[in-house]
């Protein structure tokens, strides 16, 4: 119909070329919103400041690793994150892990979504250990996990199952259970 | 800024005076020339404001409290599909996001966004859609499911696309597969696999309200609530109404405007921590115009009929899923579906029952093993509505069982893997048919990966090749009749599919994805004709042409697609694809196929561009251009057109969009079909209003 005269595809290059001008020229604007996992590696070094390892762990390393199980969502965004920084004079440091064994030394773990087929391995695994899990998997705090981030009209927040933690023995500061939009203090941990 | 965007226009596209003698076009032009002006205006405040207290948002966010941290709103910036991306197969997933952004208001519309899949709008209420080729009105040999379900029709082998839908938001994602999909998709994957996928009612809790219209997509209202209990029990109910008015038609018979209504719930329950249990179901109903030809035995023996098609349908599916331990898991579906389609040539009724099991198991060695078992009674009722279209029997029921077994052996560490496996399938047209696959996947480092893979899969037949008998006139004087007759005998069509990928992370910002295939087909559908006889009933005596469906085709498709994804910057991405295509098809020895109009029906080129830009002041605009070369078996030329979409977030609950569709031109064919001329696919626009109301 319209593939004529100078050639469809030379035609389409210039349309191309127009079009997204178009764009490139209103790209003078830099909007300041991070993105969902930017915002996701803050809380996990913020978590880290407001809770409470027993002292056999604390004792044990002199580095605070932040581990991530299975396909890693964040990018270079955790490492930007936490380059430099320590809690309570410990170095922090990211680890990307596959293994469920891998988490038995790490203080925060995020499991990614793509482990969801095999949650229930991972938290038998972690069972009694003192390893703060973390994940965005629907129903986590339900299915034994502790802290669950859920997105709630583009904020990010999370919810706590208190029990699973204590179970584990970590004390959860009341500072981070005030932030939480909920607080379970059921289930049966590790069942 | 608003200037130079117009003065870019592509003038010679557009027929501005056409153009003007709208008034609707008037008015979006009025509103986006608003929009493009306060854009410039608070773009660069904020960028001042930006400068001066925020380089590094990762640096200061570690610096909040975590209420100041849920208080921060995000970018959903679609992350790169990772799990796609070790997938070794012609994978594209297109996100909730990527619809939303894409101003689609159907499936069909949202599946341009995938490479390799040409989709054509034959009129308002009809596509045609292919995967790598052989696009089609019914999308012949192409799997489509929607939550687990099949909605392929065993009547005509195919998908009636118009009754595909579901409240759009609700959709987490399309996985589209080019080639066929490997063992543990169902029967007819041959061409590609279309798995749509909603989200779980845990995901869809609170209110939501959409409304809006436009020129062409007059109206359409879309509701959805959902809540949940703390003993792990969701639910969502949702509804949707909509009108859409014809596309341009040279001969003023604007016969293809479409009504439908839709309503359906989806529970998810968490019984306890291993178990997981799904139960949705649909209904709808509406009408859709078409035009038919209908021929008659006794003069006037032709007429073309301006008639809706008067669809229903519904469906009720329940899912079991259970956790195992040790990384094995299983999983038990079961569904019925129905559907009721009453056209002015013909009606049909059909119940489908399918059950499905799937077992995953950890095997020594980290195996990955799949195993599964199906089987579905599809029961249809075809009833004669005008004498020329006749299917015999009227009533048949089809009978589908199927076992596969699929094997994920690690032989390099994480580096390497094969996966082999096969489809078993028994069905009552051809029998026993098997569909064996092997699969390389290679990544050499967590950026790259390289796939390939060997697959052959087949096209069960369908009834219209076996018990159709569909006659059309050819002379009224003396009365000739052409008639196409089912063959009992005919056999499935059959696929040996060679494919390779390339994906690459080439940094943080940028992947690419390339994939190649060479299909080799066999034993695909002809129309042959037989020798001419003569017939005294129906009155009057008239001489018949046979026309025989056999199996006499055969041949190749090649074919690659190249997709990258670009995002320059934290708030603008940009994505491409381009698809080439070449399909060389042949006659087997003795066949004298008259068809064939495959060759000329896909593109050879598609390419498509797409621009998601974040501003300031919570506005998004989008751009989507693309390009699709010449069909001429359909005599439609090739054509490049684009649409865009602003959106602004109006308060924390209120979204306001406007769309324009189709931009480039007044109007343009996609793909042929209808009897008469050519339909236009007119330059449409669409304002519409989100309320949302969140909790948990």
């Amino acid at each position: 119909m319209t593939a004529d005269r100078s050639g469809p595809l030379s035609q389409f290059m210039t349309l191309a070329v127009a079009w997204m001008l178009v764009g490139a020229s209103c790209l003078y604007a830099q909007q300041a919103n991070p993105t969902e996992y930017e915002v996701k590696a803050a809380y996990l070094y913020n978590f880290g400041k407001f809770v409470e390892w027993p002292a056999k762990v604390t004792a044990t390393s002199d580095i605070f690793s932040l581990c991530v199980l299975g396909e890693d969502p964040f990018g270079a965004a955790f490492d930007a994150t936490i380059s430099g920084e320590s809690i309570n004079g410990k170095k922090v440091v990211v680890k990307r892990i596959t293994k469920p064994l891998d988490a038995v030394s790490c203080r925060i773990l995020f499991i990614s979504s793509s482990e969801e087929g095999r949650l229930q391995e991972i938290l038998a695994t972690l069972d009694s250990i003192s390893v703060l899990t973390v994940s965005d998997i629907s129903q986590f705090t339900r299915r034994g996990g502790m802290i669950r981030f859920v997105k709630d009209a583009n904020r990010v927040r999370f919810e706590v199952n208190l029990t699973t933690a204590e179970h584990a023995g970590l004390t959860l500061s009341s500072q981070l259970l005030k932030v939480a939009i909920s607080v379970k203090r059921s289930s049966q941990p590790g069942d | 800024m608003s200037a130079s965007c117009f003065q870019n226009r592509p003038s010679r596209e557009i027929d501005f005076d056409r153009l003007y003698q709208s008034s609707i076009f008037r008015i979006a032009a009025t509103i986006t020339l608003a929009l493009l002006l306060s854009l410039t205006v608070s773009g660069q405040m904020t960028r001042a404001q930006v400068t001066q207290n925020d380089q590094n948002p990762p640096d200061n966010l570690k610096q909040l409290s975590l209420e100041q941290l849920g208080q921060i709103e995000v970018t959903t910036a679609s992350k790169v599909p990772v799990k796609a991306s070790r997938t070794p197969a012609a994978i594209y997933v297109i996100t909730q996001e990527d619809i939303r952004r894409s101003g689609a208001t159907n499936i069909a519309e949202a599946l341009r966004l995938a490479p390799g899949v040409e989709v054509a709008r034959v009129d308002s209420n009809t596509w045609s859609i292919g995967v790598r080729g052989f696009e089609s009105t019914l999308s012949r040999s192409v799997l489509v499911l929607i939550d687990g379900r099949s909605v392929y029709t065993p009547l005509f082998a195919g998908v009636y696309w118009q009754v595909q839908d579901t409240l759009l938001e609700d959709i987490e994602r399309i996985e589209v597969i080019r080639g066929p999909g490997g063992t543990i998709w169902g029967a007819n994957a041959v061409n590609g696999v279309i798995n749509i996928i909603t989200k779980r009612a845990q995901e869809t809790h609170g209110t939501l309200v959409s409304t809006g219209g436009g020129n062409i997509d007059q109206g359409f209202v879309n509701f959805r609530y959902g809540a949940g209990n703390s003993k792990g029990l969701d639910y969502r109910v949702y509804g949707k109404v909509f009108t859409r008015g014809p596309e341009f038609h040279p001969d003023h018979q604007q016969f293809d405007d479409w009504r439908m209504g839709q309503t359906g719930f989806r529970t998810d329950w968490d019984p306890h921590n291993h178990d997981r249990l799904t139960l949705q179901g649909d209904i709808y109903s509406g009408d859709a115009g078409q035009r038919v030809g209908i021929t008659n035995y006794s003069p006037p023996s032709m007429t073309d009929v301006q008639q809706n098609a008067e669809l229903s349908g519904g469906n009720l599916l329940g899912r079991w899923e259970r956790e195992l331990g040790s990384g094995s898991n299983m999983q038990l579906q079961t569904y019925y579906d129905r559907t009721n389609r009453k056209q002015p040539n013909f009606d049909e009724s059909r119940d489908t029952f399918d059950i499905d099991f799937i077992h995953q198991l950890t095997l020594p060695g980290r195996q990955d093993f799949l195993w599964g078992l199906g089987a579905r009674l599809s029961s249809g009722n075809a009833s004669t509505v005008v004498p020329t279209v006749v299917f015999t029997p009227n009533h048949y029921t089809e009978k589908l069982y199927n076992a596969f077994i699929q094997d994920e052996i690690p032989i390099v560490g994480d580096q390497l893997s094969l996966t082999v496996g096969s489809k078993f399938l028994h069905n009552n047209y051809s029998g026993f048919e098997i569909e064996p696959t092997a699969r390389l996947l290679w990544t050499p480092s967590s950026r790259q990966t390289v796939w390939g893979a060997v697959t052959r899969a087949v096209r069960t037949p369908s009834r219209i090749e076996e018990d159709l008998q569909i006659t059309a006139l050819l002379a009224a004087n003396p009365p000739t009749f052409l008639r196409v007759i089912g063959n009992r005998k005919f056999s499935s069509e059959s696929l040996i599919g060679y494919e390779a990928g390339y994906r690459s992370l080439v940094g943080p910002k940028f992947h690419v994805d390339f994939a190649f295939f060479y299909n080799n087909y066999d034993n695909l559908l002809s129309v042959e004709p037989g020798a001419p006889f003569s017939e005294s009933t129906p009155p009057p005596p008239h001489t018949v042409i046979p026309f025989l469906f056999r199996n006499g085709l055969l041949g190749h498709t090649t074919g690659f697609e190249i997709a990258p994804d670009w995002t320059p910057t934290r708030t603008w991405r940009l994505r491409g694809s381009y698809s080439y295509l070449h399909i060389d098809l042949q006659k087997s020895g003795g066949s004298l196929d008259t068809s064939d109009s495959t060759q000329g029906s896909s593109p050879h080129h598609q390419v498509a561009i797409q621009s998601s830009l974040d501003l300031p002041k919570k506005l998004e605009f989008d751009q989507t251009l693309r390009y699709v070369s010449a069909l001429p078996a359909q005599l439609v030329g090739a054509y490049t057109t684009a649409d865009v979409r602003f959106s602004w977030h109006v308060a924390r609950s209120l979204d306001l969009s406007v769309v324009g569709q189709n931009l480039f031109q007044p109007h343009h064919a996609e793909f042929g079909g209808d009897p008469g001329s050519l339909v236009g696919i007119e330059r449409s626009a669409y304002i519409k209003l989100t309320w949302q109301s969140w909790q948990r």
